[in-house]
């Protein structure tokens, strides 16, 4: 019977309606909900494209289409997108297969593990910062070491480097289960009958990674289409990417429409890649992940010098990232980087004078965001998965937009939606808070989907067969178990609260503001210590609350659940 | 609690298959259930009783009939409104409790007093033999304890019908058989309504008062064990109770009703022949292997002769395979002293044990 649905009874219709108010009342404020900060915005984006003067008019994007610097800017973007996927995902598989088949002792592992989060939880545009601080025109490298003048690090090898940097993380933590998941009895066979370690590598291991590598580069591929700090900060004029173009456009040329315009160009990329990856190479996983290892002892399939070779690989990455980040603490601490390089601690002292509004504004924001993230992500997940109500399917898919879409369209979506009445949120707090809790909030139903997959639904049932409302066993029994969902949602949505910008850099105004926002303000203004020092307050925050949310997940884990390790692993 | 019946009526579910199409899970089933009986619904998987054990517990709604607990109409109730106790096949402990608070869930829901369910919990952890097990955690225990707490947390809240969807077929043989047993004492003592399902006819038979033979959603006959066994109202059902040989024979003559049937070219006078027979007609025969004895063929010359073309010798009982003609038949024999054990390739003469050979119409299914 595994393959049966219930038939959808249309002759008891709303017969689910009656028998559970406390359902019918919470799917209809979800919806509610959904459709103002997910539809509506979207909706108001797409007419402001289409729609001028009164009628249907592709007057917009023709303009756009006809102009060759913007046509260059979405050919740079999906270059740009298409090498950062690439080089990711072969930085993101050395590091994987490292792990998994070098051999390597636990604390060794746990290091790299470490280095590698640090790019992870940082704000988005950390690295190409710490890129200008070493390689800028003032850079360390290349002034302080190499003499050279009039260098500019400006261009697309460094917005390449600095967002692989960024985002190959990803495609290590996708590709790691998958490596670890091979049961090593396969290579070992294949080896038994007489192929080389090289070509068991190539003809077993490589093929069954096949569909995990492709979806690290969708991934990545997303990301990088997406990303918008970093080539603002380090593409410069010659390299215009879509989202900067789009932000430019209605910053600069205050052109919301054309903004708009470009905003919905970059949907197409992206829309493409996401249902490619959820629909195409997500089923055609020969490996099924399942959180336990393969089980045995892998075998010696990595020959000594190649494990010196793949160790040293990540060793150099590893000490790449450390370097930029310890270059970033080092110029929050300097007078004035890259001229006069007495201690001070002035740096901190301006954020915490002039900035500290926007560091009160955003933890304000992200500890309003976190908690209803959290819970909106857990209650989304364990009505989709749970319980039968019209529209449920949809009700999945359009929570999901927001955030598979970049955020630059977000951002330009909220902020025509929300200017003018009907809905006039532009400028407050709760616009921010809205989009973080949208656009985040999904991590937490994704978490809460794949753990609910794994709780039998008998648990409920028994809860119910001995006399608890269905209320009642949301909270006794399904919360408890799926608390690691929770406080994993916590986690993301306050790290993306933290550090997130695309999106919410069109939302900012006088009465709130965010540190990302100032740190952007600082490089484009060249104060280089605030910005500096802004990062490394950012990075300590999103430290000190990931170790207290980890803390508070082993303090209610369940005594006879999983432990669950790491808080961005799942 | 005064023990109360339970009505199936006319109940059906449909389910839309990828394949097939609109099937039914249960159709049209109807079951009556006395208060403080034991009936279990048997049948191979899929043959519709886990959905209707689920449709009375109300974790499914019936797409067509009614469910009535205790006079009361309660297809429209929720499971939580019906005052039921629920033995889940794989227990469904909750793993975040310990077993003390497991079993006072139902309690603590029922808003009942601390202490009270202090009193309770213990009294029926002891019941179940699990006394002082409270602060463990269903993770420390082995499969059959985690049964019992399975079964203290669905009868301590004294429910009005207590349902169990094959409980022990998680469990090894040795304790199933010793669990059947504790279930059946545990219900006896509670004269508790109770509801089984299983696929295993033995362990419906240890445990039922009567049974309801269950196939393709619907249920195809209901009785106590040895009305079954003995009276088997079709194919279906003497081939799933009990092991079966279904020998075709021809009706020589009617008489009251009974008659004589010729069966491996032997006449054999039969007490009971279906209604419909008549002179002539196919019919065939339900022996059962025990209702059929082997001798040697030298003491038993006026009997079909057959060959012994398989042995096994189980202890307490030999199994035979004989061959007679193009016909095999299943022979257990019981109580065989160590000369009268049969080699295999000897010839023998069949003997049926008339005259209640149970016959069936040549077309029942």
């Amino acid at each position: 019977m595994a393959s049966v649905a219930p038939a959808a009874g249309p002759a008891r219709g709303l017969a689910w309606a009656r028998q559970d108010p406390a359902l019918t009342a919470t799917v209809l404020v979800l919806w509610l909900l959904l459709g103002l900060f997910v539809v509506f915005p979207l909706a108001m984006l797409t007419a402001r494209v289409f729609w001028d003067g009164g009628h249907f008019s592709v007057a917009g994007i023709g303009a756009i289409l006809t102009d060759r610097h913007q046509v260059q800017a979405f050919w740079n973007s999906l270059l740009l997108a298409t090498l950062v996927g690439l080089l990711g995902t072969l930085v993101g598989f050395v590091f994987a297969f490292t792990v998994a088949r070098g051999g390597l002792p636990r604390w060794v592992v746990t290091a790299v593990d470490g280095a590698v989060l640090l790019p992870l939880i940082s704000p988005p545009f950390t690295t190409a910062i710490a890129m200008v601080f070493s390689f800028g025109p003032r850079g360390l490298i290349t002034y302080e070491l190499l003499g050279l003048k009039g260098v500019t690090v400006y261009g697309m090898t460094s917005t390449l480097f600095s967002e692989a940097l960024t985002y190959f993380p990803i495609a290590y933590l996708a590709l790691r289960p998958i490596l670890a998941a091979i049961d090593s009895n396969i290579e070992g066979m294949a080896m038994s009958l007489g192929a080389s370690r090289m070509r068991v590598f190539r003809t077993v291991t490589l093929p069954l990674c096949i569909p995990g590598l492709a979806n690290s580069f969708l991934l990545l591929f997303a990301a990088s289409l997406a990303d918008f700090a970093t080539p603002l900060i380090l593409a410069g004029n010659a390299f215009p990417v879509l989202p900067t173009q789009a932000f430019l456009q209605i910053t600069g040329m205050f052109d919301l429409r054309g903004g708009a315009v470009l905003s919905l160009v970059l949907l197409v990329p992206a829309v493409a890649v996401f249902v490619l990856q959820r629909y195409w190479v997500s089923q055609r996983f020969y490996v099924t992940v399942t959180g336990k290892g393969a089980g045995q002892q892998p075998f010696e399939s990595v020959a000594p010098w190649v494990r010196w070779a793949l160790v040293g690989a990540c060793l150099a990455v590893t000490i790449v990232i450390v370097y930029l980040y310890a270059l970033l603490l080092y110029a929050s601490l300097v007078m004035a980087f890259g001229a006069n390089h007495a201690f001070t601690l002035g740096h901190y002292g301006v954020i915490f004078t002039e900035g500290f509004k926007a560091i009160r504004d955003t933890l304000v924001i992200a500890g309003f965001s976190m908690p209803l993230g959290g819970l909106y992500g857990v209650l989304l997940g364990y009505l989709v998965v749970r319980k039968a109500f019209p529209g449920r399917r949809t009700m999945e898919v359009v929570s999901m937009v927001n955030y598979a879409l970049p955020g630059t369209i977000v951002g330009i979506a909220y902020l025509i939606a929300f200017n003018d009445p009907p809905v006039e949120l532009a400028g407050t707090a709760l616009v921010i808070v809205a989009c973080y809790v949208f656009r985040y909030g999904p991590t937490g139903i994704r978490t809460t989907i794949a753990l609910l997959q794994q709780i039998d639904r008998s648990l409920e049932e028994a809860s119910q067969s001995l006399g608890a409302a269905s209320g009642t066993t949301f909270r006794r029994v399904t919360l408890p178990l799926i608390l690691p969902a929770f406080f994993a949602g916590l986690g993301v949505v306050f790290i993306r609260s933290m550090t997130a910008i695309s999106a919410t850099i069109f939302l900012v105004s006088i009465s709130w503001t965010l540190i990302t926002v100032k740190i952007l303000e600082n490089m484009t203004e060249l104060s280089l210590g605030p910005a500096a020092a802004f990062s490394v307050l950012v990075i300590v925050i999103v430290f000190v609350v990931i170790g207290a949310i980890s803390r508070g997940l082993r303090f209610f884990r369940a005594p006879g659940s999983e432990p669950v390790t790491s808080l961005l692993g799942g | 609690m005064e023990a109360v019946g339970v009505r199936v009526e006319g109940v059906s579910k449909r389910y839309s298959h990828k394949v097939k199409g609109e099937v039914y899970a249960a159709r049209d089933v109807t079951l009556d259930v006395r208060p403080g009986e034991f009936v279990t619904m048997l049948g191979p998987s899929g043959c519709g009783k886990t959905t209707t054990l689920r449709m009375i517990a109300g974790f499914e709604a019936p797409d067509a009939g009614r469910v009535v607990i205790g006079g009361r109409d309660v297809t429209h109730d929720l499971a939580n409104q019906r005052n039921i106790g629920f033995v889940f096949q794989n227990y469904a402990l909750f793993p975040h409790l310990s077993i003390g608070e497991n079993v006072a869930y139902g309690l603590r829901v029922r808003n009942v007093a601390g202490a009270e369910i202090e009193r309770r919990v213990k009294e029926v952890l002891a019941l179940v033999g699990l006394a002082g097990y409270e602060h463990q955690f269903s993770n420390q225990l082995s499969g059959g304890e985690q049964q019992r707490v399975a079964l203290a947390r669905a009868i301590v809240i004294r429910p009005q019908v207590l349902l169990f969807d094959e409980p022990l077929s998680n469990l090894d043989a040795k304790l199933r058989v010793a669990m059947r047993q504790e279930i059946r004492d545990l219900q006896r003592r509670l004269a508790i309504t109770t509801v089984y399902v299983t696929h295993d006819q033995e362990e419906a038979m240890a445990v039922s008062d009567r049974i309801a033979v269950m196939n393709q959603g619907s249920i195809v006959q209901e009785g106590s064990a040895d009305d079954l066994y003995y009276r088997p109202a079709s194919a279906f059902v003497a081939q799933f109770i009990g092991r079966v040989n279904l020998l075709p024979a021809r009706v020589e003559a009617v008489a009251g009703g009974g008659g004589e049937v010729t069966v491996l070219g032997h006449r054999l006078a039969v007490a009971a022949l279906p209604g419909t027979a008549r002179a002539g007609d196919t019919v065939r025969l339900v022996l059962r292997p025990e209702a059929i004895a082997v001798r040697p063929a030298q003491e038993a010359a006026t009997l079909p002769q057959g060959t012994v073309a398989g042995r096994m010798f189980l202890g307490e009982k030999v199994e035979y395979l004989v061959r007679c003609g193009e016909t095999a038949l299943q022979v257990v024999s019981y109580d065989a002293r160590p000369g009268d054990l049969l080699a295999e390739g000897a010839p023998v003469g069949v003997d049926f044990k008339g005259p209640d050979i149970p016959v069936l119409p040549q077309e029942t299914p």
